[in-house]
């Protein structure tokens, strides 16, 4: 076929573009990974009981991770479109982050001395980022699968900004069963899980998200 | 700086097409596919010197992936880097399907400058779309002939298969993306 054969094909009752594709794509597939975590974590892990609820136990983390989600959900778009910068949405991400960290460290800095290690390792600092890579898992795939659909030019960019906003939305999910109260604990290690996740996003991007 | 100002009116030119383009006007939309596969095959024949007979297979991928992909672009960024991070993508995923590793060095004023070069040649390509399309399944076949080759409306169409109107459309999209999936894994040179 020749190229203006092509053209002429293409072009023909081509219709308009479809607008505002990425945030059509990756809005419903963080939205199934957030009830896919949420779900899983009630359903499988438990929740934490009722009346923690009424404490700031969950919340810090949800408004953590939900802040960081929303962060990575717009750096993952940006990714998802050719030419288009990606340095608010990673600021912002970072000063999330950053934020989390000071908070937590304050916090730390407040305890005495002899609690700080307690406070900062809880009850489960050895299963805590494992649990949030295992609630991210159903976001990850979705969102990879909607990024195919976009036009990543930067496959492993991509790939671990999907990860982060995996990570975040699995760390939402993993706040429901989590009964860990100190927010260094939150800033150390519900950021690793986020992490790992990133990473796992990272080395999926190239293989995954070819066209 | 000569190429910056003629950058700059490539782009003025053809952004206000491609806005034309992008809300559904057919013939603007033509009109900027042909001016991008002049300059892509121009981008392209520089980078691909042992390669000729791949460049209009690569001019042609990536028209079928700017046309896939065009709910990716953003009214608020140059049509031109648009499309130029596209046709990028396309050369390193060429480059890595044939077991290059090196990565592109272009400072970015240096392809800007090339991109402009124009080159109307219409070489045919290597790689022959039509037998890939003969490949597709019957109804998405069938769907991309009557309403892209032949020329009939969707409706017509429906009405000649006996296929709702979306399901056309469907059909359409879903075998052009089948199409641009193929047109990757055959690799003719």
């Amino acid at each position: 076929m020749r190229t203006d054969t092509l053209i002429e094909m293409l072009a023909r009752d081509a219709g308009p573009a479809p607008r505002a594709l990425a945030a059509r794509r990756l809005a419903p597939a963080a939205l199934a990974g957030l009830l896919a975590s949420g779900g899983i974590a009630v359903a499988i892990l438990g929740a934490i009981p009722a009346p923690m609820f009424a404490s700031h136990v969950p919340w810090t983390k949800i408004a953590y991770a939900g802040a960081l989600a929303l962060a990575t959900g717009w750096l993952t778009a940006r990714l998802a479109r050719p030419a288009a910068s990606a340095d608010a949405p990673r600021g912002l991400a970072l000063a999330v982050f950053g934020a989390m960290v000071a908070l937590g460290g304050a916090t730390l800095w407040a305890e005495p001395a002899e609690l700080r290690l307690s406070a900062l390792l809880g009850q489960s600092w050895k299963t805590c980022p494992f649990s949030v890579l295992f609630l991210s898992l159903p976001t990850l795939a979705a969102a990879l699968w909607a990024l195919r659909d976009l036009a990543p030019t930067r496959p492993r960019a991509a790939g671990a900004a999907a990860g982060l906003l995996a990570g975040s939305i699995g760390a939402i999910g993993y706040a429901l069963h989590c009964p860990e109260a100190a927010i260094a604990f939150v800033a150390a290690w519900y950021t690793a899980g986020i992490a790992l996740t990133g990473a796992l996003g990272a080395a999926l991007g190239p293989r995954v998200l070819r066209w | 700086m000569n190429a910056d100002a003629s950058h700059g009116d490539f782009e003025s030119g053809l952004k206000p097409l491609w806005l034309r383009a992008q809300s559904g006007d057919a013939a603007a939309y033509r009109l900027c596919l042909e001016l991008l596969a002049a300059r892509l095959r121009g981008f392209f024949k520089r980078r691909l010197v042992g390669l000729p007979d791949a460049v209009e297979d690569l001019v042609q991928e990536t028209l079928l992936a700017l046309h896939l992909r065009r709910g990716t672009y953003d009214p608020e960024l140059p049509v031109t880097a648009w499309v130029l991070a596209i046709a990028r993508h396309k050369l390193v995923d060429l480059w890595r399907r044939r077991g290059r590793r090196d990565a592109l060095h272009d400072p970015i004023d240096d392809v800007a400058e090339r991109f402009l070069a124009v080159d109307p040649e219409d070489g045919s390509a290597k790689r022959d779309l039509d037998a890939l399309l003969r490949e597709l399944p019957p109804a998405q076949q069938r769907a991309i002939v009557l309403t892209k080759i032949e020329g009939l409306s969707v409706a017509e169409a429906a009405t000649r298969t006996g296929a709702s109107e979306s399901a056309i459309k469907v059909q359409v999209h879903r075998g052009l993306k089948r199409l641009a999936a193929r047109v990757r894994s055959v690799d003719p040179t």
